[in-house]
């Protein structure tokens, strides 16, 4: 079995009117025994910065705790919280740094510009490849599902309770069709003036 | 990753290029259950069927016939068992021209035996064969990877079924009833398409009698339900 899909995970980001949502599963499993159904894959890296982790668990981890002392340095020596294209640089270059022994994480960023509130979506590849859409990301085991769900149920320009609505589907429906992703799933929607989290009823299968 | 492909496909591109799920065996991970009880038998079985970790069916029935009596709970290869599971229909009808009367279920179990035994270098089958005669009554037979063949008043079987040995174990008893096997399985069903990511979908569940088979399905919240995180 792929290391990427030795314990199963997906996660999308999506861009809507003036605010983005992120959301992943729960899931924590090793290969097809499930052990946990409360696992952080989204991270907040700032106020208005959000970092979706799926991949090998472990490094999910890591790699999380290590970009949050990097974010750290990077606040106290500016002084100012990071826009989110310079974060996702951040993160590229950190997946790099390991290009021939890599992280095994896909990230997905998603977030607002600190002044301008501008929405932002991006992902990358293991080694650092980052990519910015217009539209949404989704990395994860059941990518394939995620991006056909994504392609027929986005829309531009929609309000943050459509955004939650279509990406819960979105996330919903490619869980199901996906055996080590799944078992529970969580979504942010970041808005200028606040940051809701909403837990989803899935199926635990 | 990410990569840069070119126009042309290069001869080793079907190599490392193509998807788990063009290429894997469909198999049914699974979990099977099947009990004795006065008068019958009860089976039981999740509903997912995987190619890699795609779920290629999330609505399998994996309670295949084999005469009117007698059912077969299929797991591992999709192909082996249910190219199995057809030539044991084949010479059970065949029996039942011969004969005259219903096959027993211990020859079922024994042609499944046959073939899953002299074949077992080729094939992944791991089935329990269930059903109901007129000599014995309600018999399960369990037959899994290598060929043997066991008879147990209950089995369980497929990768769903580790996560079972200590349910079973601790809530079977002896001489339950019909309602009471229905509800042992479809519990021991649930908690496994809980844990086992290869298992999911709905539960099928099946009783057969001296009066055919009645089938069941369970579907979304009809599903028993156990301790969740969240």
């Amino acid at each position: 079995m792929s290391i990427l899909a030795y314990n199963g995970a997906a996660v999308i980001a999506m861009k809507g009117k003036e605010c983005v949502a992120i959301a992943a599963d729960r899931r924590f499993g090793i290969q097809a025994q499930t052990v946990n159904t409360d696992f952080q894959k989204i991270f907040e890296m700032g106020p208005r910065v959000y970092i979706g982790l799926p991949g090998l668990a472990t490094d999910v981890q890591t790699v999380a705790q290590r970009l949050q002392f990097k974010l750290n340095l990077y606040e106290l020596r500016e002084n100012r919280r990071i826009k989110p294209k310079t974060f996702m640089s951040m993160v590229s270059n950190l997946l790099y740094e390991r290009r021939f022994g890599p992280y095994f994480v896909e990230p997905v960023i998603a977030g607002l510009d600190p002044k301008t509130n501008e929405p932002f979506v991006a992902s990358m590849d293991l080694i650092g490849c980052p990519m910015v859409t217009n539209d949404f990301v989704v990395s994860g085991t059941c990518s394939e599902q995620m991006y056909g769900m994504c392609e027929s149920l986005w829309e531009p320009d929609m309000e943050p309770d459509d955004l939650f609505e279509t990406i819960s589907q979105a996330l919903l429906n490619a869980l199901d069709r996906d055996a080590v992703s799944g078992w529970g799933a969580v979504v942010y929607v970041i808005e200028k003036d606040k940051v809701t989290r909403k837990e989803l009823k899935t199926r635990m299968d | 990753m990410a990569t840069m492909t070119s126009g042309f496909s290069s001869m080793y591109s079907s190599d490392f290029a193509r998807p788990d799920w063009l290429t894997a065996e469909h198999e049914t991970g699974t979990t099977i259950c099947a009990i004795e009880f006065d008068g019958g038998v009860v089976i039981g079985a999740d509903s997912r069927t995987t190619t890699g970790a795609y779920i290629a069916n999330r609505v399998t029935d994996k309670l295949t016939k084999v005469t009117d009596y007698i059912y077969c709970c299929r797991s591992g290869s999709a192909a082996d068992t249910q190219a199995i599971a057809d030539i044991v229909n084949y010479h059970l009808n065949f029996y039942k021209m011969e004969h005259g009367e219903e096959p027993l279920v211990k020859m079922a179990g024994h042609v499944f035996k046959d073939m899953c035994y002299n074949y077992r270098d080729s094939l992944t089958a791991g089935i329990l064969v269930a059903g109901w005669d007129k000599r014995e009554g309600g018999q399960v037979y369990n037959i899994p990877l290598g060929g043997m063949i066991t008879r147990s008043p209950f089995s369980i079987g497929g990768s769903g079924s580790t996560y079972l040995y200590g349910y079973v174990d601790s809530n079977y008893r002896p001489n339950m009833s019909k309602e009471e096997c229905l509800k042992f399985i479809a519990n021991a069903v649930s908690l496994a398409i809980n844990r086992d990511g290869s298992s999911g979908g709905i539960v099928r569940l099946a009783t057969i009698t001296k009066d055919g088979v009645e089938r069941f399905t369970l579907t979304g919240d009809q599903i028993p339900k156990f301790y969740e995180d969240s």
